[in-house]
């Protein structure tokens, strides 16, 4: 079965679940901007914050580095990008190509700054339910007068489902023509063709299928609106993140 | 009393070619209807009237006395459908936001929201997957999980159409032990079906259907000699001169 990625939600009971979706989202928002005004001893105190909220959340270290597995073969590439750019005093220096200080001081600071991104990215991701991303983006969307907010977070929901459902189907029908012996035919274009028409007819059937099986249940655009509550607990953690914040920009 | 009334219903799909033609049946509430037919016989399109997806050409179809054309979101309400491809049913992204999907277009408050998605995950036995994406649940599950999206929208009716398909021996015992118990708790159930085997057992009544026509409607036990020249396999037991035992034995 296809999963979407490792940036799943996982049920939970930690003080980030309890947390509502649109102060965990403000927060994802306070701690990425004021990531780019830290720098070392700033960043460290910032990745503990958020490995230990996700080690309490999440409960395995192994579980977090699994999930990030991907994303740090792409900060290797940003640091070497930025290692081997930056003009300074040079470190290493091979046929006219140089690594140098400041590029190896800079690259690490970027690379640093998209990890704090990421792991709040991931704490926000895998202890909220999609439902409620849902509710916060139709909230959010809400006081646009002329977008329609509940369409939009239904269609955000469709998609959320219906991707892995795609990716099974786009798997199943490769495995089915490599049965057929489609792996001989050299063209790409050929073989995208072959793959692709059927892959898109059977997605329209399915979103056909779905549009009727939507209407079976009702479907309105005027439903129960999302439960959506602040209590005090979340306003005490805007509190502690906005400290939090306040303490990196001042450093 | 009467739940399902269909008078003369006909229907012609917008290339003309024709679905139904001149059905009439009643259905008594809290009975166990098989609707039987080889593929293309009209099955699913007579289902799909019986809650407004599909209107009729000409004829009329009553749900408790009330034509379905005159409030399709109360037809909608009080005829659960279940589909033959569960996945295509499935909207939410979790089994407990699924199964809150249909209470949610009702405009119930949360708290009915709740308590129905409550209710409905443990009819189907699914309590413990409500956190669960329902892309990874097993073939049973997903027609279970179906199905609890239907009951939480607590109809009168419940109609399957071809519930057993493409499911392995212990995915058909689950949704068969599901379907029987739902009707033992009151519900009016309908299946559609063209392999009677599994369920023929449980019902109480068999209509078969050819070429968008009823052609056959009466008790199981009197039919089952003559489904054959329809398309349709007689159960074995029902060959070999037995009584047709139930899967769940």
């Amino acid at each position: 079965m296809a999963e979407l990625s490792a940036f799943n939600f996982r049920p939970g009971s930690s003080i980030l679940h309890g947390l509502d979706v649109r102060f965990k989202l403000l927060f994802l928002v306070l701690i990425s901007v004021t990531s780019l005004k830290a720098y070392a001893v700033t960043l460290s105190v910032l990745t503990l914050v958020l490995v230990f909220a996700l080690l309490h959340a999440q409960g395995s270290l192994k579980s977090i580095l699994k999930a990030l597995r991907y994303f740090f073969v792409l900060l290797a590439f940003i640091f070497l990008a930025r290692a081997l750019s930056t003009p300074g005093s040079a470190v290493i220096e091979f046929k006219g190509v140089s690594i140098t200080r400041e590029g190896v001081y800079d690259g690490a600071m970027i690379c640093w700054r998209l990890v704090i991104v990421v792991l709040a990215g991931l704490a926000f991701v895998s202890t909220t339910r999609p439902s409620e991303i849902k509710a916060a983006v139709e909230w959010l969307l809400n006081p646009f007068p002329f977008i329609p907010s509940k369409r939009i977070a239904t269609m955000i929901s469709l998609v959320v489902r219906f991707i892995p459902v795609i990716f099974d189907q786009a798997r199943e029908t490769a495995d089915a023509q490599r049965a057929r012996g489609v792996e001989n035919r050299k063209n790409p274009v050929y073989r995208l063709k072959k793959l692709g028409i059927p892959l898109m007819r059977r997605t329209f059937e399915r979103a056909d299928k779905l549009a009727v099986a939507m209407e079976a249940r009702c479907y309105s655009e005027n439903r129960t609106d999302p439960g959506l509550c602040a209590r005090l607990r979340d306003w005490a953690a805007l509190f502690v993140v906005i400290c939090l914040c306040l303490f990196i920009i001042v450093w | 009393m009467n739940i399902i009334e269909i008078e003369n219903l006909s229907h012609i799909f917008a290339d003309g070619t024709l679905g139904l033609e001149n059905i009439n049946l009643t259905i008594r509430e809290g009975t166990f209807v098989i609707i039987a037919g080889q593929n293309g016989s009209g099955k699913t399109t007579l289902l799909k009237h019986l809650n407004g997806l599909l209107l009729p050409t000409t004829g009329t179809i009553r749900l408790a006395g009330r034509p379905v054309s005159e409030n399709l979101v109360k037809a909608r309400q009080t005829v659960g459908m279940v589909f033959q491809d569960a996945d295509s049913q499935i909207v939410g992204e979790t089994v407990c936001d699924d199964v809150a999907f249909g209470p949610e277009n009702l405009c119930l408050h949360r708290s009915e929201v709740k308590r129905r998605v409550f209710n409905s995950l443990k009819i189907v036995g699914m309590l413990d997957f409500k956190n669960q994406k329902p892309h990874l649940l097993s073939g049973g599950e997903k027609r279970r999980l179906a199905i609890a999206g239907i009951l939480a929208m607590e109809p009168a009716v419940l109609v399957f159409d071809e519930p057993f398909s493409s499911l392995d021996y212990p995915g058909v015992k689950q949704v068969l032990k599901q379907i029987v118990s739902l009707h033992r708790s009151g519900h009016t159930v309908l299946v559609a079906a063209h392999d009677l085997e599994k369920v023929i057992a449980h019902a109480d009544r068999l209509v078969i259907m050819k070429d968008g026509k009823v052609v056959k409607d009466g008790m199981p036990s009197q039919l089952l000699g003559e489904l054959e020249p329809f398309g349709i396999r007689e159960p074995c037991a029902s060959r070999l001169g037995m009584e047709v035992p139930s899967w769940l034995n």
